[in-house]
């Protein structure tokens, strides 16, 4: 590269430079004129177009800067096409402060408002959609309702059925805990021919924020063994559930 | 920048100042787009409503741990208290009773104390001032002989505000085997 770079360059100059040899000036001398002729018209006319763009520039600045020296709050203010000096001058700054100073007051003042919304609605009373979302308060209500009803109603030879909407309606603990208990009392449940129907007399939503909810259930059990009398109990439950898929399901429960 | 400088005069006067002025423009955008956000969320009505749900349900489990909590060594003070949380028909039955109760408890010497274990608001007419509560409830009563018994119950209330404040109008125990209701 640095070759070709050397031997071109060396080639170039040969016919245009005259200051390549001080020997050769007089063998060729149409060459050297016609440098010599183009380097002051190049020269020129850079000459000229700098001059033309200072006289654009400079002598606008020189009058910017006039007004500038008398009142320094122009400096920033001027810019090229910025037309009169005299009108910047008098309202430019003004007009300036007072289109910042109205931006940060309303930017501020945006942000306070912003801020305060958030406070309101991040309150906890205002999170807690229960009663005042109503109707995603009845259809948890209503699921966790029906939910507990079928899982805690059985007849002697229906508990596969009942487990397995046990299996749709509960999740995590709850599912881990409900399956524990029906191992243990399975066999007994059959040969003592228990029946057993749940109501969900009560429900009362407790908090219900997003996809989870605290409820309160009042259940009324009715139980009966053979051909014995049934006997209702109350019994009264918290219930955690779990807004999946669309549907509420029960991921704790626990007797009060 | 080099075409509004050949325009006439006015254009170029106003030039450097539409930034700014579109600056202060989009602030007062944004200013009233977040004014009014927080005069939504002040003016919320289910926040409001959120609030009175939550003051109903506290006034209501303290309430009824209120009438499921006597000492009998310190009786008027409970039932001051009683009355206190009260109002409407209940509280006027609790006025007529006092008397006759007050000797009951005196006789029987028992202390009860009451713990809330949960509750919930189940209706709330934020207008008429009325709300309804579940209270799940576990009463301790200790006889004269020292003995101790545990009780849970489920209790329904029925609360009224009066004068700003939500007090029970009344109170009695969930049904067992009665007709399903809310």
């Amino acid at each position: 590269m640095t070759r070709t770079w050397l031997s071109r360059g060396a080639g170039a100059r040969e016919p245009g430079s005259g200051r390549d040899a001080a020997g050769e000036r007089p063998e060729t001398p149409a060459p050297e004129a016609e440098p010599g002729v183009d380097v002051p018209e190049d020269a020129s006319a850079e000459a000229d177009a700098l001059d033309e763009r200072s006289s654009g520039a400079v002598p606008g600045a020189g009058r910017r800067e006039e007004p500038s020296g008398a009142e320094p709050g122009d400096g920033p203010g001027g810019r090229p096409g910025n037309g009169r000096p005299r009108d910047s001058r008098s309202r430019g700054p003004r007009l300036r402060a007072v289109a910042a100073g109205t931006t940060a007051v309303l930017v501020l003042g945006g942000c306070g408002f912003l801020h305060a919304a958030h406070q309101l609605r991040s309150d906890e009373s205002a999170r807690n959609r229960a009663l005042t979302d109503t109707e995603a308060t009845s259809r948890v209500a209503g699921d966790v309702g029906n939910a507990l009803a079928r899982i805690f109603s059985y007849t002697p030879d229906g508990t596969a059925a009942t487990e397995r909407s046990a299996r749709t309606a509960l999740d995590g603990k709850a599912a881990r805990q409900y399956t524990a208990l029906f191992d243990r009392v399975r066999e007994d449940l059959t040969a003592q021919r228990v029946t057993l129907s749940t109501r969900a007399v009560r429900t009362g939503v407790v908090e219900l924020d997003g996809d989870r909810a605290r409820l309160l259930v009042f259940l009324d059990q009715t139980s009966r063994r053979g051909e014995d009398a049934a006997t209702t109990a109350a019994a009264q439950l918290t219930v955690t559930a779990r807004l999946e898929d669309d549907r509420w399901r029960i991921v704790d429960i626990e007797p009060r | 920048m080099e075409r509004p400088a050949r325009r006439r005069v006015p254009r170029r006067l106003r030039t450097p100042y539409a930034p700014a002025l579109a600056l202060a423009l989009v602030a007062g955008g944004f200013a009233a787009w977040a004014g009014q956000d927080w005069y939504d969320a002040a003016h919320d009505d289910r926040a409001a409503y959120a609030v009175q749900r939550d003051r109903a349900l506290a006034a209501g489990e303290q309430a009824v741990q209120n009438l499921n909590t006597l000492d009998h060594r310190d009786l008027d003070r409970g039932l001051d208290l009683w009355e206190a949380s009260t109002t409407g028909e209940l509280r006027e039955q609790l006025t007529a009773g006092r008397d006759a109760f007050a000797g009951q408890v005196k006789e029987a010497e028992t202390v009860s104390t009451a713990r809330v274990l949960s509750g919930a608001v189940t209706e709330l007419d934020d207008r008429a001032g009325r709300a309804r509560v579940l209270v799940a409830l576990r009463v301790t009563v200790r006889a004269a002989d020292g003995t101790r018994t545990d009780k849970d119950s489920r209790m329904l209330g029925e609360l009224t505000r009066t004068d700003g404040r939500w007090k029970l109008s009344a109170l009695g125990q969930a049904p067992v085997g009665g007709a399903p209701a809310g």
